[in-house]
């Protein structure tokens, strides 16, 4: 047995003691025990995905009673990638839980459902065929509906996401199955191998391609196929937020990128077209959700949906390049695909990790009702803050190193003759950079309202520190989110290999896009910043001693005083101007009732303000079309109503029917 | 109005400004920072708007005070002076307090008119708390009823020096 064999058998079997401890063991150690075999089944997968990445090749074949090819787990480059990110998203969120679960998510069903999650989502990218590609797919599917309604007796908002997310997800089920289905019928073969002969231009594989398509992006959480991501996200708990936002979204850009790469590769331009598109319209609707959203983990969500549409985004202008004769951008905007994936998982983990430990300490959501937390929790604002400037695409972070290169592949990409690409590039630029702004904004939001100012609710004023693991596993992640700002090099190799582009080579500190001439030093931009604050702080420093400091007894309040701290600035009000900007796309509702004193109309007695954000999507395309399917649903219950007689009364007709067509 | 019409306006109505008068003896203990040019906030204590009158006089075109380094400003956190005019009524007594505590130090305040000095003929007025000066600590008094333009400039250029 090869090394990774061993990697994927290792996996099966601590994902299955895991699962056992979850179950048998004695209530005290339960979750303990659980966190920490699933910690060691992220280490596993990591270290697979590092060993397919380096070379390693190995084949487990899985019988099976069905009358077809036995399951194989053969993971590519490619997998290997996608196992690493959800290897290490895997271990952090583990030793998260460990401190984090209590209550209704320490249920044993609960507990056995995250070491499964976290084996599924790994042997998604591992699996080498199309049968034990959906088992492992359907796999994390359920498990995740499990833990997504971990809360589901004490709050019934859980249940309402529980139901959007397992119709959502089964919807991609159904999709990837039939695209799949029809690949494989068409060629008569399981195995990735045998589907990736079908010629990308015929009639099958377009309609494959798109079934596959939507079914993927159902997955990733692009528009319009983003409903259940703001929904399920505030559901779960925040460990499973962290894995299923940064890990399990990613497996539809894995999915997208094995029908693009792998199954079809070189198929017709509009292949790319719409995945540009797609990730364009996601990633600035995604964004722009998330500035105005005032819950924290609903504009995390949004902010996933913004970040998976970039990748894909970048995904289609790979493709589209690599087909209109500019290969050395398309490699590097495929490359920037993948570091957008590994930044994104290593930053979300961060900022849901964050949110969560936020989220039990204040027992605040809404951020609106936070501030004031950076003082009372030291670690979690410090981590969340690294996680929010590698959201925000800033120097220092992998976040930056990823925008860097999508960038650097766009620009590299202009070829003015074509005239497609001459219109997709410069649209692209445009919406990356119009995102980068809005995350800019939106994380400024996040992290600020949280952390600065004075505590806007009770719950604030008396937050506590999160308990050691959860301090441990913060730390983890914004190590790795600065870690890989400041030495990208491995990681771009890794990717390299991944996407099998030979034009960029790569040492530990620097990026090099050696096709398109770009170089990245993260290391000296870092001192470039570093030397820029501290001439910046020393000449502050002299001015101030020129100038002799002028105190201020009193903080001026307008003749009054400023104590109530509802006077300070909100999420809400922070975002108001942008929401007024985009007015015609956010479409806020907007209620203002003013109830006048009795004896005037001219004096006011109190002014009430409301306003409230819908998804324009939902409001627009699933209301109706949930409105329609319901009338249908209600014409079957006349049907169907329960009655005995009536039940008798139709096998009767049935029976007649029968009798009559045999006769005929 | 356009440009061309406003320097033709200028050209026209020449320099209405007062000259200069003699330079007054500045006060001996302004604070260093203030020395040269310094930001004025008002505040009305309970004026009956006489000073108020004058005071904007002070800062228009034909005294400008402005030539001497003072300036009025929005906010006391912008304001190295006070400038105080009338009685402190009851409930300008608080806010007062709050608008001089709220003005960075080191400050001056600066008491305009014979209420702000000593309550003129409000003296004893049912909802009048006292004089300026008994409310908050005064450095320069302005006498007059109102006090004419020319004497606020000149107590605002014993304080800039200019």
């Amino acid at each position: 047995m090869t090394a990774v064999e061993w990697g994927l058998a290792g996996q099966l079997a601590l994902a299955g003691l895991g699962v056992l401890a979850a179950l048998a063991a004695p209530a005290r150690a339960r979750v303990g025990l659980t966190g920490v075999l699933s910690a060691l089944v992220g280490v596993a997968g990591a270290v697979t995905g590092i060993v397919v990445l380096s070379g390693g090749q190995g084949r487990l074949s899985l019988s099976t009673s069905l009358p077809l090819d036995p399951m194989t787990l053969e993971p590519t480059a490619l997998g290997g990638f996608f196992m690493l990110v959800a290897g290490a998203v895997g271990v952090v969120a583990a030793v998260y839980s460990i401190g984090y679960v209590h209550g209704a998510a320490a249920a044993r069903p609960v507990l056995a459902a995250f070491p499964a999650f976290l084996a599924a989502m790994q042997l998604v990218p591992a699996a080498g065929d199309l049968l034990s590609f959906l088992a492992a797919w359907e796999l994390m599917a359920v498990a995740s509906t499990v833990l997504v309604l971990a809360e589901h007796a004490s709050r019934a908002e859980v249940r309402r996401a529980g139901l959007w997310y397992a119709g959502m997800t089964h919807l991609s089920f159904v999709l990837i199955l039939l695209g799949l289905a029809l690949l494989a019928a068409h060629q008569g073969g399981t195995s990735w191998a045998e589907l990736a002969t079908a010629d990308p231009d015929s009639a099958t594989a377009a309609a494959a391609y798109l079934l596959l398509v939507v079914g993927f992006a159902t997955k990733a959480g692009l528009v319009p196929f983003h409903v259940w991501l703001p929904r399920a996200h505030p559901a779960a708990p925040s460990h499973v937020s962290a894995a299923m936002s940064s890990a399990m979204v990613t497996m539809g850009v894995y999915g997208l990128l094995l029908v693009v790469v792998r199954l079809l590769p070189g198929g017709p331009t509009w292949f790319g077209v719409v995945l540009v598109a797609l990730g364009a319209v996601s990633a600035v609707y995604g964004i722009l959700q998330a500035s105005a959203a005032s819950d924290l983990k609903v504009l995390l969500g949004y902010s996933t949906t913004e970040n998976t549409g970039l990748m894909v985004l970048a995904a289609g202008i790979g493709l589209l390049l690599r087909e209109h004769g500019a290969p050395g951008a398309g490699d590097a905007a495929l490359l920037a695909c993948l570091l957008l994936v590994a930044s994104h998982a290593a930053f979300k983990t961060a900022l849901f990790l964050g949110a969560g430990a936020v989220l039990s300490a204040s027992g605040q959501r809404d951020l609106d009702r936070m501030g004031g937390l950076g003082m009372r929790m030291p670690v979690t604002a410090v981590t969340f803050g690294v996680g929010a400037l590698g959201a925000a695409a800033l120097p220092v972070t992998v976040g930056f190193v990823a925008e860097w290169t999508l960038l650097q592949s766009l620009i590299h990409g202009a070829r003015p003759g074509d005239r497609l690409i001459a219109v997709v590039m410069p649209v692209a630029v445009a919406v990356v950079a119009l995102t980068a702004g809005l995350a800019l904004l939106t994380f400024v939001k996040a992290a600020g309202i949280t952390f600065l100012a004075r505590p806007r609710s009770e719950g604030a004023a008396t937050a506590r520190e999160a308990p050691r693991p959860m301090q441990v596993a913060l730390v983890l992640a914004a190590a790795v989110v600065v870690g890989l700002g400041l030495l990208p090099g491995q990681l771009a190799t890794w990717a390299h290999a991944a996407v099998e582009a030979p034009s960029a080579v790569s040492d530990t500190t620097a990026i090099r896009l050696a096709r398109i001439d770009a170089v990245l030093v993260p290391l000296a931009v870092a001192t470039a910043l570093g030397l820029a604050v501290a001439l910046v702080a020393a000449l502050a420093s002299t001015a101030a001693r020129q100038a002799p400091r002028r105190a201020v007894d009193l903080a001026w309040g307008c003749g009054g005083v400023r104590s109530s701290a509802r006077m300070q600035y909100t999420a809400t009000s922070y975002a108001e101007p942008l929401v007024r900007v985009f007015d015609q796309a956010l479409r806020p509702q907007r209620d203002v009732e003013i109830s006048h004193r009795d004896e005037s109309r001219y004096l006011v007695e109190q002014v009430h303000f409301r306003q409230s954000l819908h998804d324009l999507v939902e409001a627009r395309v699933y209301d109706p079309l949930l409105g329609f399917v319901m009338r249908v649903g209600a014409v079957g219950r006349r049907i169907q109503n329960g009655s005995i007689h009536r039940y008798l009364g139709y096998s009767f007709a049935a029976l007649v029917l029968v009798l009559v067509v045999v006769s005929w | 109005m356009s440009l061309a019409k406003l320097i033709r306006l200028a050209r026209r109505s020449g320099r209405i400004a007062e000259p200069a008068p003699e330079r007054p003896e500045p006060l001996p203990d302004v604070p260093k920072p203030l020395r040269g040019s310094v930001q004025v906030r008002h505040v009305d204590a309970g004026s009956c708007n006489g000073c108020e009158i004058e005071i904007g006089a002070a800062f228009g075109p034909v005294y400008d005070a402005e030539r001497y380094g003072a300036r009025l400003v929005a906010s006391p956190r912008h304001a190295d002076v006070v400038m105080a005019t009338g009685v402190v009524t009851r409930n300008m007594e608080e806010p007062l307090k709050r608008t001089v505590a709220a003005t960075p130090r080191p400050r001056l305040v600066i008491a305009v008119g014979d209420c702000a000095k000593d309550c003129g003929v409000f003296r004893g007025a049912p909802g009048v708390v006292g004089s300026v000066g008994e409310v908050v600590e005064v450095d320069v008094e302005v006498p007059g009823c109102p006090p004419r333009p020319e004497q606020i400039v000149e107590a605002l250029r014993r304080v800039t020096g200019r």
